[in-house]
């Protein structure tokens, strides 16, 4: 390879975009600034004003469909695929109706939250040229990196302060800290950093719609299907006046829709009657006629069945607040359009991904600094390939393939791609995921299908075959059922790590001097074993209650009305999501990060205190009280005993015995929708800001690194064994009890290069997923490369690498997080 | 049975096919000018001080009861030989930065057979298995053989790379547990041979052509060193000794120079002065050369 010149070794798979089109596109991606578009929310807010005393869920349904109906229809040049989530290349909606207060603290200087003041950005990239255009053009910076005009931002003030009240935060809000018991150990849960920042800001998502029926159906035929239901119906009981409340609901929200698209028709056809060059007048006139027919009617070819699942999605993506709202399996849907198209070919379609995947990465969130930290700026859209069908059959087709490609070509951040892994796929799809993995970007992330089959059925009881089908991914690793399930909507994340802290010094926060339990000084393994049960039982019950008080308000306040349209079985039900009207509510997860440094430390403490009495509990603990200083060869020792991703069952089985404790306990909590909480466990960015606010711990770590990041992935340096002897400890893992898994590996180019070091990575895959592990992915990075990416960020615009559940763009992330993805172990020859 | 190893490398993949298991066995007969593997040049246990982790706390110094480190403007010197002969080696505990370390460990062949057989699953869904590498494993045929026959006995695929330095009733014990045997041939001309590796050329010669008329499973393996190997001479001498073995395939191995700084940290001189990297070109151009005789060559 060339860049072995420059001291390292560089990524064996390069490629560029199959056209100059998509060149423009993406090169026009990379050279654009963030903004925040105020145009939607403006609109719903004007309807808002108007629409009081109206039903929930008619108002909610009324003031999106306003506001649809109103936003401005943008088609940039080179588009061929239509709709914009805002009028910018980079734009994001401020969702003041779900959270007022972020923004309206920003504006007074204060505060957001405790979290803030932990949580980073990057500041290259886009981002950067962001910055340096405020300056240049008097434009005002709002959340750390978007623009706003100076016009836009009163108007954004005042819609702010309509919101500041009524918002679904501060509903919830008053619910739970007038009523919930435990309200104060929320609030300083946050303080100390044991939990995430609140969630109200971003709360939703780990949805994918239904978009098979969207496309077969098409919105007129939805819309009379549902006014036949209300002209039939008549009233029995309260429940049945819900349902006519959200038919009605869907029927207006449907029919906002159409003016959206109608609205991207008519803009085509204007610009085409203006248009000059004959090639884009035709391309315009195509897009009109294309935007005529769908959503509303089905769609007649390929192209019209991409353009028909985009205006769903982004009119998904538009009605709410997400993170991890996803397309699910992209292939599966397209297959039958694609292989009835006799005009559509791969490399025909591979350009049209190109321009998807583009538009996808285009949608950027705003929210609480906090959460856009957590996310890095990533809307966790997971488009996942392959997997078997209800007969148990293997999906892949071409259209896999040019979506592969696609990204191999263009190496987007959106939508981050997965592979349903399955002994039956075809060698050659599984060759081509394997070539994308080494372009570098990490992914493919593989999961295995049968894993979270068996899952579902011990879950949900519904029939293999059903969830089969509509298996995918939801977010960055958490399983759900495509068009079926209840999105995910959880309260955030819990930190494993802050409770190693509150155990060493009897339930007080060593570092803010918060209490939040009264414990003793543990004197055996086993009371240290059992406070940190204790304390973690509390705090994961504690934050499900907490959520179940937010949720009445989120029912209440910003109820989904357009993806409830396009979950099964809401319609048929009558009943919007919120209302339990998905066919899967048991979707609805606990989270939390960090608990490989709990095992460690406990297996040290085991170890060193009680099996080898190397010191006693106190002296250890006081050590880690002094950030080790002055105890290195204590350190040294601490570092020694056996760690968490090295095939040693003494570690391995502490993990695996908290694991299990963590499963039962979360499960004995109803959520909102009455049925018990899922067990889950993924990392996003945590690892870093919880590790900020997290003293030292007994198994070596210092003050302030960064937590072990994933599920199972080895605390950074920790596995010394290479990496079967990872895949073998997480392997001991029974992932059919969790909703989620990640595990991370970092490999050296090197390590997989050719046709075989492909082959050799499927074996590994293949091998771990026997066992049956659940998730994998992978770094193909020389780390050399990465620190020299570091110090010459211009010479690395496209960078993207893998860091959770999601790839970023290098340069525009935090430098705590370059850094943690390099410190993870890089397994070479 | 016990033997000395350097290290178990597991995914390795690069050193026979599939996903392997990488033992690299301590102590090697041949003292090749440009070797990249020095530490494991001698068959006993070494120390190592790997200075940039070093942070002058002295504990080490004070701990040393043999005078064999002490501290001269800012790093710390070591009388290696001292070091090498000591018993307590004490100093490698009290460093906490681990800048001291042991290299070179015993391990029991029940020990070892258990760090490979916890892959094989992965062996089997690769076409992988355990390749014996050093060092030169015939250097401790005894525990080489018993770990073959114990591997086999799993059905796990063996292959050896070795230097071709074995007395014939060593390599005749090994012939039936060995599934592929990564043979080096370094330089043709028995002279020079002798000059730059220390040992004559016959001998391994001789186990070639029995391994060869066995009908061993055998892959060459060539390291390409800029002016000692790549002449056309020895290209040429090379291919004449495959030919005349039938052997089908050769691999190259192109000189890097990652393995220069391990020479300073167990106290031992690097005798060649400056060897350059080759750019991938005169690689290709090697490669070319074998491919145009008709053999398999691929470039590691």
């Amino acid at each position: 390879m060339d860049e072995q010149t420059a001291c390292f070794t560089g990524r064996e798979i390069h490629s560029a975009p199959a056209l100059s089109r998509t060149s423009f596109l993406k090169i026009r991606y990379l050279d654009s600034p963030l903004m925040v578009d105020t145009e939607y929310i403006r609109h719903l807010t004007d309807s808002h004003k108007q629409t009081d005393g109206l039903e929930v869920q008619l108002r909610r349904a009324t003031d999106h469909a306003y506001a649809l109906a109103h936003m401005t229809p943008v088609i940039h040049n080179g588009d061929l695929i239509a709709g914009n989530k805002t009028r910018f290349i980079r734009g994001a909606i401020p969702y003041v109706n779900y959270a007022a207060s972020p923004f309206l603290k920003e504006m007074r200087k204060e505060e957001q939250d405790a979290q803030s003041k932990h949580s980073e950005q990057g500041m290259g990239g886009g981002i950067g040229k962001t910055i340096s255009e405020a300056e240049q053009n008097g434009l005002r910076l709002i959340s750390g990196k978007f623009l706003i005009s100076k016009d836009d931002y009163e108007g954004f003030k005042d819609v702010c302060g309509y919101w500041e009240d009524k918002c679904f935060m501060e509903q919830g809000d008053r619910l739970w800290k007038n009523h919930f018991g435990k309200a104060d150990f929320i609030v300083n849960g946050w303080e100390i950093g044991l939990y995430t920042a609140p969630h109200e800001p971003c709360p939703e998502g780990r949805l994918i719609l239904d978009y098979e029926t969207a496309l077969e159906k098409g919105y007129e035929q939805i819309i009379r299907e549902t006014e036949d239901k209300i002209n039939a119906f008549i009233p029995e009981n309260m429940n049945g006046a819900s349902s006519l409340f959200f038919w009605k609901a869907a029927v207006i929200v449907l029919k906002g829709a159409s003016g959206f698209t109608s609205n991207y028709a008519a803009e085509a056809e204007k610009l085409a009657g203006k248009e000059n060059d004959p090639a884009r007048k035709a391309e315009l006139e195509q897009m009109a006629e294309t935007c005529r027919q769908v959503p509303l009617k089905p769609p007649r070819n390929f192209r019209e069945a991409i353009q028909a699942f985009w205006f769903t999605y982004l009119l998904g993506h538009i009605e709410g607040s997400h993170l991890g709202f996803s397309p699910g399996r992209l292939d599966m849907l397209l297959w039958p359009y694609f292989n009835h198209d006799p005009d559509i070919t791969v490399e025909k379609a591979i350009p049209l991904f190109e321009e998807l995947f583009v538009k996808m990465t285009q949608i950027e969130y705003i929210a609480s600094l906090s959460w856009q930290g957590l996310g890095h700026g990533n809307l966790y859209q997971n488009l996942i390939l392959g997997g078997v069908d209800e007969k148990g059959e293997p999906v892949n087709n071409p259209v896999s393939m040019a979506i592969l490609q696609a990204q191999i070509n263009m190496q987007m951040t959106q939508p981050t791609l997965s592979v349903w892994w399955d002994e039956k796929l075809d060698p050659e799809f599984l060759m081509k995921a394997a070539e994308c993995v080494k372009t570098g970007v990490g992914y493919p992330a593989f999961f295995n299908q049968a894993t979270y089959v068996a899952h579902e059925l011990e879950t949900s009881g519904l029939p293999v075959e059903i969830i089969r089908k509509h298996s995918a991914i939801g977010g960055c690793t958490e399983p759900t059922l495509q068009g079926m399930s209840h999105g995910i909507v959880q309260a955030g994340f819990i930190n494993h790590g802050k409770l190693i802290d509150l155990v060493l010094n009897e339930g007080l926060d060593p570092l803010t001097g918060i209490r939040m339990f009264e414990a003793g000084n543990p004197q055996t393994f086993e009371e240290v074993r059992s406070y940190y049960l204790k304390m973690m039982r509390e705090t994961v019950r504690n934050w499900q209650q907490y959520w179940n008080y937010v949720m009445i308000a989120h029912r209440n306040t910003v109820p989904l009305i357009f993806c409830s349209v396009f979950v099964k079985d809401c319609l048929g039900g009558g009943k919007g999501m919120d209302d339990g009207g998905a066919a899967l509510n048991q979707s609805v997860t606990t989270l939390s990060s960090g608990m490989v440094n709990v095992a460690n430390s406990l297996a040290v403490i085991k170890k060193m205190c009680f099996d080898d009495n190397v010191c006693t509990l106190d002296e250890l603990f006081h050590a880690v009280s002094q950030n080790w200083k002055g105890y290195e060869s204590l350190r040294k020792k601490a570092l020694n005993v056996p760690h968490w991703g090295n095939d040693y069952d003494f570690a391995d089985d502490m993990f695996l015995g908290l694991f299990d404790e963590y499963c039962t306990w979360v499960k004995g909590q109803n959520n909102y929708l009455g049925l018990p909480y899922d067990p889950s466990m993924l990392a996003i960015s945590t690892p870093v800001p919880f590790g900020k606010v997290c003293n030292a711990f007994p198994d070596g770590r210092l003050k302030g690194e960064p937590l072990a990041d994933g599920v199972s992935s080895p605390f950074p340096g920790s596995d010394i064994c290479g990496p079967t002897a990872v895949i073998r400890s997480s392997s001991k893992i029974d992932h059919r009890k969790i909703r989620g898994g990640l595990l991370n590996l970092k490999f050296h180019p090197s390590a997989l290069k050719g046709e075989n070091g492909s082959k050799n990575l499927l074996a590994l895959i293949k091998t771990y997923f026997e066992k049956p592990g659940f998730h994998v992915q992978f770094n193909v990075v020389d780390s050399r490369m990465l620190k020299d990416a570091q110090l010459n960020p211009q010479n690395y615009r496209d960078l993207v690498v893998r860091v959770a559940g999601f790839s970023a763009y290098w340069v525009e992330m935090s430098k705590a997080l370059q850094d943690q993805v390099i410190e993870r172990t890089e397994h070479s020859l | 049975m016990k033997g000395t190893i350097i290290n178990i490398q597991h995914y390795a993949v690069q050193d026979g096919p599939g996903i392997r298991t990488l033992v690299f066995f301590k102590g090697c007969p041949l003292k090749c000018a440009w070797c990249c593997n020095p530490e494991s040049q001698s068959p006993g246990s070494q120390l190592r001080y790997i200075s940039y982790r070093c942070k002058q706390c002295m504990e080490c110094v004070s701990a040393c009861t043999n005078s064999g480190v002490s501290s001269e403007e800012g790093h710390m010197s070591h009388s290696f030989e001292l070091c090498n002969e000591c018993n307590s080696k004490i100093c490698i505990d009290k460093c906490n930065y681990d800048a001291v370390a042991l290299t070179g460990k015993d391990i029991s062949s029940e020990e070892l057979l258990a760090s490979i057989a916890a892959d094989i699953s992965f062996y089997r869904n690769s076409g992988g298995g355990v390749t014996f590498s050093g060092g030169e494993p015939f250097a401790q045929h005894e525990f080489l053989v018993e770990m073959l026959q114990k591997c086999k006995a799993l059905d796990i695929h063996t292959a050896i790379e070795t230097c071709g330095w074995a007395s014939e009733k060593a390599l005749r014990k090994a012939i039936p547990y060995t599934d592929l045997f990564l043979f080096d041939l370094k330089i043709a001309d028995p002279d020079l041979h002798l000059e730059f590796t220390r040992k004559p050329v016959g001998p391994i010669l001789a186990n070639l052509e029995l391994l060869s008329s066995e009908k061993a499973d055998i892959i060459i393996r060539f390291p390409v060193i800029a002016g000692i190997t790549d002449s056309t001479k020895n290209l040429e001498g090379i291919a004449a000794i495959m030919y005349s073995n039938n052997l089908k395939q050769i691999n190259l191995m192109p000189f890097h120079s990652l393995g220069t700084d391990k020479y300073e940290e167990h106290g031992m001189k690097y005798t060649l002065d400056q060897i350059k990297e080759f750019d991938p070109g005169q690689i290709t151009a090697i490669r070319d050369f074998f491919l145009k005789q008709d053999f398999i060559c691929e470039i590691s």
